[in-house]
């Protein structure tokens, strides 16, 4: 028998109703297998009459005859206490219980008597109960024990006429479930099996063919698995028999959950009842804890937040869509315009800023237009179903209600923006309810651009009790003759305009689809009339210049229909605040109210983004001219120009992208000169910063460039011709520039003089070091930075107390950091991390390694205090000033070709060198990307040095031109340098180190030449 | 030395960073297995070793409690990727000395994905002075520091002896054929020596498919004194015949050798210790189960191991003396190159595999009549253990 076969040496088993069947089955198999086996066997028939003691013993004699050991036992189950004491007195212990007697008593429940129901309890249950309690105290002290329990396919799914077995059976799977957990801690392990055998007890009901294929045999050997120590198994329920060993496990429907505060009706149930009988999204809970889990985590979701069937203001509130995206450009602005009724006269040069791109005074986009893209994305969404979760009405309720709109700052007049959009706030307005949306849309870089609040009157869908909201009534007006008063009559066609923006309902176009809807004909768009009204606004109170609009806040009172004539009343509350209504001249119906426009006193600029190139660059601060440079050197042009602003008399605004940036050339006003940002620009040029770059290094042309769409030119489109200056820009201004912003201890040009260099650092470095004494103390090393692009050496001295720092040299340094500049500031703000610059190869230690390791102090050091130790150095002028590093001008040796042509030289005169090495080599220069083939074998068939690459060599050196010099000076062994990297052998190394000699000749050789 | 016996062995799949299970649930997969092989129960464990470098403090104890809430010791131990053997040797001494009759021992590691580094950057370096040795040989480069330092020594050995690139690529070729037999391993491609040189350079004389993966797992051992696997029936299990254990000598930083550093002379003494213990030599081992986490160790450690005369392991490997039908066969499983490296977990791997190659259980990559297996892990740090087995 192998190490493999599970054996029940040394354990004892009790089986109850052994005598025949089943339970004769699994007393064969595990006394087969070494345990000690109490036969229990009342010798009653299989519907519970009579007694005999004939059964058991049989099967006794039967294991003692195969060699197993066993004793009878004759109890009833009801006195399952003698049966467990039986198996003490005979062997000592009990391990192993198998609940395994039963009767039958079937017959149809209207004919079942008292009787029936208690034989069958009495022996199934009560007798399973009677004989494992008397074991388990047992099991419990030896801290080991198995129980089955033998339930059925009768118990799990009921059973024609076996009401009172089946109450019996499921019972059995229940108790041994709760014993599971009950032994789990004391090496108790409880299983179920619900046997599917042919045995007396089946034999009345089943052909005698399919009891053959169903014998116990089938079945015994999963029960004694269960009760082997090995197994791991308990509380689990298991079909077997027929050659079929199944797990039955509960599963249940995810169910439909209720949020405790909520009406629960019958109809809700009826309702919700597809959802609680879908087992598509079923859960399987194994103990009472994970059964009960969902319902605790719907209780710790608190009270609900109310709704009804239209409603749930549960799921849908704070609801968040899934982002979308969208573009426009200045067709889409001036498409908007025309829509609500911008340049009715086409001579008046305001509006005509609205609509066409090459107004002299520069294109201006309505801020209006900021509706349309998230409504565009709400409609989108609309159209696909339903708006959110939780929001169950049809379309057909739902009504525009009141509408708010902020812009952020001027609408760019080409941008992609990002729409978030969620569910803010439902109101409860009695009968109506109210969903208010939020939809805040962003630039590509994350800046806020314009903010909507879309707030949809939901008809017939309140009165669930929930809160109201704010006071309906605000933007009242004032009981006084308006301050202005604005009256314009819609074209016919409006709405056929209008729509061409996005909402194409044909309620606003189609005759007939208006009629059913119960309109003589089709209206206009609420937030047509919405832009109509603010641009009333913007010409009353902003002179039409409708950069100074912020927010509009309006209620949707009445329908209008095109062709009508809008009249509309404003009162002025504040400079930045103006009170509107509007009504249909016609029909005397008032159709916005509650309406509100708020103004800004000066026009926002666009966040300023020059400064994101030169701080997050990877090079910022290489003296590599960037695009600021550029415009600081037009700066200067200007200045010494004077006649350039007379001639030109324009403002040119350059928007630059990746990176991106803006600037201002003003060639108009005063002096002139050159700004961050972009404001008042009679003519804008977009395009990338390299092709800036380029364009102005007189390597590309700006015409070329706007033919091939590079070149984005806005507004005065003819005054950009009079840029061509910008080619002749003179190169040393720009390089002027470039320097004065790298310059050494944060000399930055004016657009950086703020940012610290990295003198600042080290005065703060110092003064935390002079604080803390302890740090020299416990580091005791010297570090040597040396910053490059520009360079300059510090040293910070952590082992003469109490530390210090310098600008200059060490002597000694313990540490050498080397470092761009850029680099060093971005960490010193704890943007870059030491040990990522070291991997990325950014940064390089030399010298005591680990000791770099001792630098992490330098990120504790408090800024605030930094800058306070910087201001104080400053006014004692005690400035550290940056030290650039003495260039030590190395002689750099002989080329490669010259080394190899020494080596041609060498091996002309001693061939016999040549044969010391005996090898096919190639030489490769990893400095110029030149190969040579050194042929070094003792006979060689051609030239022995030859440029180019090698036919299979025996090994290929690469190595860099200033090593290779190196090597043949002798100033290092060519095993450091392979060691190191930095000669790289292919195939043979062998004969990297057979070289030595012809390195000697070759050096006596090479030193004889000079 | 006394024997001891190990009647269970188990372990789980490898599996790649992000995409195991967690610790707890492969370790307990891989102790469950082990108690299964051993046929006992969990409650007859006496004390328990839980091997494991990254996690906090008692993983050891998440792992067993899911087994049983007996009470008995659990130890958790950590030493760098020699942590499974260490676990084992200390259960090994646990029984030999009489103080246990059954023991579990269980390896695991979840490990994250990319090379190895410090966890800890505000507390002294375990690996200080080996680093600055390296610092001082060959300098810092761009590369992992393991494959660095183990590199290195490739480096050196190919200056020492002229050995070519592709004798180093020629290990993991054998490696990954050998995983190709073993459904528990983590790569079971079969790669050429072309394909390994080709794969991206990590640290000449290494390319990547010379490197072990990061890698998650676990493994499980049930040892066990004579009488107790007397008791249990299992008197033929394979035993443990010697086991040494050995840090770092004054060698591996005194010779500003890199093949030292990393541990040449830890393996070396280790595997004399066994060999005088045990009165079997490396001519008489049929399969060897070795530390394979870049092929140039696995290189160096024939040697330390005495399978091939220092300065040889070139012609062993071509002649084919690593693998089936050669001198010996190393590394069957695949090794940590392909069955990959879980730190915990693969001393604990290694018994594992020669534990079933001395049963003859090995499958299709059965070592044929192997009757002696030997087992060498080591870690930077450092500490390498060396144990033999016999059928």
């Amino acid at each position: 028998m192998s190490n493999k076969d599970l054996r029940f040496d040394g354990r004892v088993a009790v089986v109850t109703g052994a005598g025949n069947g089943l339970g004769r089955s699994h007393a064969h198999l595990l006394a087969s297998r070494g345990a000690k086996v109490v036969v229990n066997d009342l010798g009653g028939s299989a519907h519970g009459k009579g007694s005999s003691q004939k059964a058991a013993d049989r099967v006794v004699a039967e294991i003692k005859e195969a060699g197993g050991e066993a004793v009878a036992n004759y109890d009833s189950v009801t006195d399952g206490e003698k049966i467990i004491q039986c198996a003490l007195d005979s062997f000592g212990k009990v391990d192993i219980v198998i609940n395994n007697a039963g009767i039958l008593r079937d017959v149809s429940f209207h004919k079942m008597s008292q009787d029936d129901w208690d034989l069958i309890y009495q022996v199934h249950v009560l007798g399973s109960f009677k004989v494992s309690h008397a074991a388990w105290p047992h099991m419990r002290e030896q801290r080991y024990g198995r129980i089955i329990m033998t339930s059925s396919a009768a118990g799990l799914y009921g059973n024609f006429g076996q009401a009172n077995y089946s109450t019996a059976k499921l019972g059995l799977a229940g108790f041994g479930l709760t014993l599971a957990h009950e032994g789990r801690k004391r090496g108790i392990h409880v299983n179920t099996i619900a046997p599917v055998a042919g045995s007396r007890m089946t034999e009345t009901i089943l052909p005698p063919d399919l009891i053959a294929a169903l014998k116990p045999e089938y079945v015994s050997p999963l029960v004694a698995y269960l009760c082997h120590e090995s197994c791991e198994e308990t509380g689990g329920i298991f079909e077997v028999g027929g050659g079929m060993v199944a797990k039955l496990r509960w599963q249940r429907t995810e169910g439909k959950m209720y949020r405790i505060g909520r009406d629960m009706a019958p109809e809700d149930i009826r309702e919700a009842w597809p959802t609680v009988v879908d087992f598509g999204k079923a859960t399987y809970p194994t103990d009472a804890m994970s059964a009960i889990k969902p319902v605790l985590d719907n209780i710790a979701e608190g009270p609900s937040k109310g709704g009804n069937k239209f409603i749930d203001c549960d799921e849908a509130l704070g609801y968040e869509f899934p982002e979308s995206k969208s573009s426009y450009e200045q067709k889409d602005l001036a498409l908007y315009a025309l829509g609500v009724g911008a340049a009715r006269d086409p001579l008046n040069s305001k509006d005509l800023q609205l609509v066409y791109e090459m107004h002299g005074e520069g294109f201006r986009s309505l801020p209006t237009f900021g509706v349309i893209p998230p409504l565009n994305a709400i409609i989108d969404m609309a159209s696909k179903g339903k708006l959110a979760p939780g929001l169950n009405f049809g379309v057909e309720r739902l009504l525009h209600g009141e509408q708010r709109l902020e812009v952020v700052r001027p609408l760019p007049t080409s941008c992609t923006l990002t729409h978030s959009i969620k569910v803010r706030d439902i109101w409860d307005k009695g009968k109506h309810a109210v969903v208010v949306m939020e939809c805040i849309s962003r630039d590509k870089h994350g800046d806020e651009v314009v903010r909507n609040d879309v707030s949809l009157l939901i008809k017939g869908a309140g009165g669930w009790g929930g809160e109201r909201g704010p006071s309906d009534e605000r933007n009242v007006p004032p009981k006084r003759e308006a301050d202005a008063t604005t009256t314009e009559q819609l074209s016919a066609n409006q709405a056929l305009l209008y729509r061409l923006s996005g909402d194409v309902n044909p309620l606003h176009a189609d005759p007939n689809f208006a009629r059913a809807f119960g309109f003589e004909r089709p209206i206009l768009h609420g937030l047509c009339t919405f832009g109509h009204v603010a641009r009333h606004v913007i010409n009353a109170f902003c002179d039409g210049d409708p950069r100074y609009f912020k927010s509009i806040d309006v209620r949707f009172s009445g329908s209008v229909f095109p062709g009508e004539t809008l009249h509309t009343e404003m009162w002025k509350e504040s400079d930045t605040r103006i009170i509107l209504q509007c009504t249909v001249k016609e029909r005397d119906k008032l159709v916005i109210s509650h309406a509100a426009v708020e103004l800004f006193t000066e026009i926002p600029k666009a966040p300023d983004r020059s400064k994101k190139p030169t701080a997050k660059a990877d090079k910022p601060a290489s003296a590599e001219p960037i695009s600021a440079d550029v415009f600081t050197a037009i700066g200067q042009h200007i200045a010494q120009n004077s006649g350039l602003v007379q001639k030109v008399g324009k403002v040119f605004g350059f928007q630059l992208s990746s990176p991106d940036s803006a600037w201002t050339v003003d060639l108009k006003n005063g002096a002139g000169g050159v700004r961050e940002g972009i404001d008042q620009a009679d003519c804008t040029l977009e395009m990338t910063d390299a092709d800036f770059m380029a364009m102005c290094a007189g390597k590309l042309n700006a015409q070329k460039l706007y033919f091939d769409g590079r070149l984005k030119i806005g507004g005065d489109v003819m005054a950009s011709q009079k840029l061509t200056f910008l080619a002749k820009l003179d190169p040393k201004l720009v390089q002027q520039a470039a320097h004065a912003r790298v310059g050494a201890g944060g000399e930055t040009a004016p657009q950086k003089s703020a940012e610290a260099g990295p003198a600042e650092v080290f005065i703060g470095i110092g003064d935390h070091v002079a604080r803390h004494p302890e740090i020299a103390q416990n580091i005791g090393k010297v570090y040597l930075w040396k910053l490059t692009d520009p360079d300059s050496l510090w040293t910070l001295d952590l082992k003469t107390p109490p530390g210090s720092v310098a600008a200059g040299e060490a002597t000694k340094p313990n540490c050498t950091l080397e470092l761009s500049q850029a680099d060093f500031l971005a960490m010193s703000r704890g943007e870059l991390n030491p040990q990522q610059m070291y991997f990325d190869g950014k940064l390089k230690i030399s010298g005591d390694v680990m000791a770099s390791q001792k630098l992490t102090f330098l990120k504790d050091i408090d800024p605030e205090k930094a800058k306070a130790a910087v201001a104080a150095a400053k006014q004692k002028g005690d400035v550290l000033k940056a030290k650039k590093p003495t260039a030590t001008k190395k002689d750099e040796g002989p080329s490669a070709a010259e080394v190899v042509a020494s080596l041609a030289k060498v091996l002309k005169a001693h061939p016999e060198l040549a044969g010391e090495v005996g090898a096919l080599v190639e030489l490769r220069d990893t400095t110029s990307g030149t190969a040579w083939t050194l042929d070094l074998r003792a006979e060689a068939p051609g030239e022995r040095v030859s440029e180019g690459a090698a036919e299979g060599p025996d090994s290929v050196f690469s190595i860099a031109a200033a090593d290779l010099a190196a090597l043949v000076r002798g100033d290092v062994h060519a095993s450091v340098l392979f060691q190191r990297g930095k000669l790289r052998v292919d195939g043979d190394v062998g004969v990297a180190k057979r070289l030595g000699h012809l390195k000697q000749s070759l050096r006596a050789n090479m030193s004889a030449a000079n | 030395m006394g024997k001891v016996n190990i009647i269970g062995v188990g372990m789980v799949k490898f599996a790649k960073p992000g995409k195991s299970e967690d610790y707890n649930v492969m370790a307990r997969k891989a102790a469950a297995a082990a108690l299964a092989d051993a046929g006992i129960a969990y409650n007859e464990v006496q004390q328990a070793y839980a091997g494991y470098v990254y996690g906090d403090s008692t993983c050891g104890q998440r792992v067993v409690y899911e087994l049983g809430l007996t009470g008995i010791p659990v130890f958790n131990v950590n030493n760098n990727c020699s942590t499974g053997s260490t676990a084992l040797f200390l259960a090994r001494q646990a029984i030999e000395g009489g103080s246990v009759d059954c023991a579990l021992v269980v390896g695991f590691e979840k490990m994250e994905k990319g090379a190895l580094g410090a966890k800890w950057d505000d507390r002294a370096n375990p690996l200080e002075a080996h680093a600055n040795l390296m610092n001082e040989v060959q300098g810092f480069a761009q590369a992992p520091p393991a494959a660095q330092m183990f590199g290195g020594a490739g480096r050196e050995y190919r200056w020492q002896h002229g050995t070519r690139r592709e004798t180093f690529a020629k290990i993991s070729e054998k490696a990954r054929k050998h995983a190709n037999n073993n459904p528990l391993a983590l790569f079971r491609d079969v790669l050429s020596v072309e394909e390994i040189l080709a794969s991206p350079e990590i640290f000449d004389p290494l390319t990547r498919y010379q490197c072990c993966p990061p890698t998650c797992g676990a493994a499980a051992a049930v040892l066990c004194s004579d009488a107790f696997a007397k008791k249990h029936g299992r008197e033929g299990a394979v035993k443990i015949i010697a086991q040494a254990m050995t840090t770092d000598y004054a060698s591996s930083f005194d010779e500003k050798s890199m093949i030292k550093m990393v541990g040449f002379d830890m393996a070396k003494q280790a595997a004399k210790q066994v060999y005088e213990a045990s009165g079997i030599g490396p001519n008489d081992v049929d399969v060897i189960e070795l530390h394979d986490c870049f092929t140039a160790n696995e290189l160096l450690t024939y040697e330390a191991l005495g399978l091939c005369p220092e300065g040889e392991a070139e012609k062993f490997i071509w002649d084919g003396d690593n693998t089936y039908g050669g001198k010996f066969v190393t590394n069957p499983s695949g090794g940590l190159l392909s069955k990959g490296h879980p730190l915990g977990a693969t001393g604990l791997a290694q018994c594992a595999e020669l534990v079933w190659q001395l049963r003859g259980q090995a499958d299709k990559r059965q070592v044929k009549d192997a009757k002696v297996g030997l087992q060498h892990n080591l870690g930077l740090g450092g500490a390498c253990v060396v144990t033999m087995y016999q059928a």
